[in-house]
């Protein structure tokens, strides 16, 4: 009769380490007692408490069951200009791990593509680390890594080691050299889909894609030119998961819940649902809010 | 075996409802200006407005206030925030809201539970009240004209007294109870059918209304009807309609920092939620500026879709209740769901007629 604890309590996260990124990304790695976030899988997110600022949510990106737990965080708004100005020791509130995530046991024995765009290569990260520890359960694994600007790349050491290897085929690009030179990593110049076109896909081939929503449907006409089946394209959609737990309505798609439902879909899911993959980019800057 | 039915004298209803307060607070309809309601503490039976259709705020805000706490940062710690919620009965509760309030439950008791929510609504009574649809009722369409669930005793208002039956445990408790200290009679044959003659007359009694037996549908097939972009072009936004809603449940979660913090997260802060509208323009935006429903057209289509298409997916049922809320507070007189459905269904036919057999 009595209920238990509300839903909406964070535990205590410490931050045992920051490590800057490109630009303004930071990995930031969180230690936390209760044991509560371990077992998060690839795709899914956490809701990340900056007491007296403000809550987002923010994607796990290590798919490794360990005792930390790593996120990939961009300061783009309060929240996150907050906890950029904390350090090493200082405590944030953590809550989930939330969300679906990508279906891994279903992508074993196929092969799996994985697309990434923008800072969408923090889920990303969490499946291919997934998939190359159980290396020898998955078919070829290709990762596909797009951005707009050269000295945008993350995780630039852990690629310096990830094109070493020759049990997964990388292909990057940027749109545009900036900064003082090409940075150590083999890159291309082009878009995500210039990559997918060049890329040898088989038609049965999982996809996992997670980038900016304007991506989606440019990555989903060039998988339909591959052959790649619609059922076989699971699509992390952005949103904005304010309690993580299907109550406060700002993720609704159509008839469901990005945060319980998804944030990953397979396209037939969602390919009718009204807004799910079509947005206005910036239709709003510098205007109403 | 059927739960007994009672009736109440309407001079004794004074009487009842010092049984009402001897549960808990008691709040129902009063009269707060010449043409508006809201529920508010009573404590005298002269002080409810039996006539009232509908209340300015639907009795969701009761168990879902405006803004509350969830959660504190004190000390350095997180804590859950719990208040012990006082026992509220509230009284004359219209079968459109009790429907409105039901729906409300199975959102927030979906797994997992919302604690804040239910903490309140498990220490309540709702009495159900009997009412004469007005023109902008449309409950019936809704199918939820009938009282189902989400109260624990209904009264009917059949001229001279009250039929009134239990629903919940604690509502027959309550009715045995009053009984016993010889409030209630037991309803005779006489009350029983005058009881269904009154059901029977507000069944005839609805102005206004529509077909929905292709609701669903009809949102579907008419999502690009040029009368939604009429519709956008007068809206503005103001979010009038989704507060007024008995199911309306879109919230904001807030921190609210003590004042003696510093804005870095090392002070004393509140975690708050508030009442949220998805007619707001920011309220679909996400990181980058991206914006899923960027003009009134799109917001006003979700919102309609939402209510009249509903949660097919997530729980398999249409979010309004046909109060007539939303039609009386749109301050631009676009919210008139009868009058939108109508076009749609014109529409369709209009169609359905012109395809080749």
């Amino acid at each position: 009769m009595i209920p238990g604890k509300t839903p909406y309590l964070s535990v205590k996260g410490t931050i045992r380490s920051i490590v800057p990124m490109a630009q303004d990304n930071y990995l930031f790695d969180f230690t936390e007692r209760t044991g509560s976030l371990s077992g998060c899988r690839p795709g899914q997110f956490v809701e990340l408490w900056v007491p007296g600022v403000g809550e987002c949510p923010i994607s796990v990106c290590s798919g490794r069951v360990s005792e930390s737990i790593q996120l990939m965080v961009r300061r783009a708004g309060r929240v996150t200009s907050a906890l950029f100005n904390m350090s090493e020791g200082d405590s944030v509130g953590l809550r989930g791990p939330y969300g679906q995530g990508f279906p891994m046991e279903a992508f074993k024995g196929r092969d799996l593509v994985m697309v990434a765009g923008g800072l969408g290569v923090a889920p990303i990260r969490s499946v291919w680390q997934y998939a190359l520890d159980h290396r020898e359960e998955f078919g070829r694994l290709v990762l596909i890594y797009g951005m707009r600007h050269t000295n945008d790349i993350l995780f630039r050491q852990e690629f310096k080691f990830l094109l070493r290897r020759r049990d997964i085929d990388i292909f990057i690009a940027a749109e545009e050299v900036v900064g003082p030179a090409l940075p150590p990593i083999a890159m291309q110049l082009g878009r995500v889909t210039d990559l997918l076109r060049q890329a040898e896909i088989s038609s049965d081939s999982c996809v996992a894609v997670c980038g900016p929503p304007v991506m989606y449907k440019y990555v989903i006409d060039v998988l339909k030119e591959r052959n790649v089946d619609e059922a076989n394209i699971h699509l992390s959609l952005e949103r904005h998961m304010k309690c993580g737990i299907g109550k406060c309505g700002h993720c609704f798609i159509g008839g469901k819940f990005n945060c319980k439902a998804g944030p990953v879909f397979a396209l037939p899911e969602i390919k009718h649902v009204p807004e799910a993959i079509e947005c206005d980019a910036a239709s709003l800057q510098g205007g109403l809010e | 075996m059927l739960s007994p039915t009672y009736f109440l004298p309407k001079e004794r209803f004074p009487d009842f409802l010092n049984a009402l307060k001897s549960l808990g607070q008691v709040f129902a309809p009063v009269k707060v200006s010449k043409q508006s309601y809201s529920f508010k503490a009573v404590e005298k039976a002269s002080e409810i407005a039996f006539e009232a259709l509908r209340t300015i705020l639907p009795p969701k805000k009761f168990f879902y206030p405006q803004s509350e706490t969830l959660v504190k940062f004190e000390d350095g710690e997180i804590k859950e925030c719990i208040e012990e919620p006082v026992f509220k009965v509230i009284f004359g509760v219209h079968p459109c809201d009790l429907a409105g309030l039901g729906i409300m439950d199975t959102i927030f008791e979906d797994s997992p539970g919302d604690t804040h929510y239910l903490r309140k609504r498990r220490t309540s009574m709702i009495i159900g009240l009997s009412c004469m649809p007005d023109k902008h009722c449309f409950c019936q369409s809704m199918g939820t004209d009938c009282p189902e669930k989400g109260y624990d005793v209904f009264l009917t208002d059949i001229e001279d007294g009250y039929f009134i039956e239990g629903k919940s445990s604690q509502g027959q408790k309550l009715l045995a109870d009053a009984f016993a200290d010889k409030v209630l009679e037991r309803a005779r044959e006489a009350h029983k059918d005058r009881y269904k003659r009154f059901w029977l007359d507000r069944s005839e009694a609805f102005e206004t209304g529509f077909k929905v037996d292709n609701l669903r549908s009809t949102m579907d097939l008419e999502w690009e009807n040029p009368v939604w972009e009429e519709l956008g072009d007068r809206c503005l936004s103001c979010g009038n309609c989704t507060p007024v809603c008995p199911t309306c449940y879109c919230f904001d979660l807030v921190d609210v920092a003590a004042l003696s913090s510093k804005q870095d997260g090392s002070g004393d802060a509140e975690r708050r939620r508030e009442w949220d509208s998805c007619q707001f323009v920011g309220f679909a935006k996400v990181a980058g500026d991206y914006n899923f429903r960027p003009g009134p057209v799109d917001r006003l289509k979700f919102w309609y879709r939402h209510k009249l298409h509903g949660f097919d997916d997530a729980y398999g049922f249409k979010t309004c209740v046909g109060c007539g809320r939303c039609t009386v507070s749109c301050p631009s007189g676009i919210d008139d769901i009868v009058k939108v459905v109508n076009i749609l269904q014109v529409a369709r036919q209009e169609k359905d007629e012109g395809q080749p057999k």
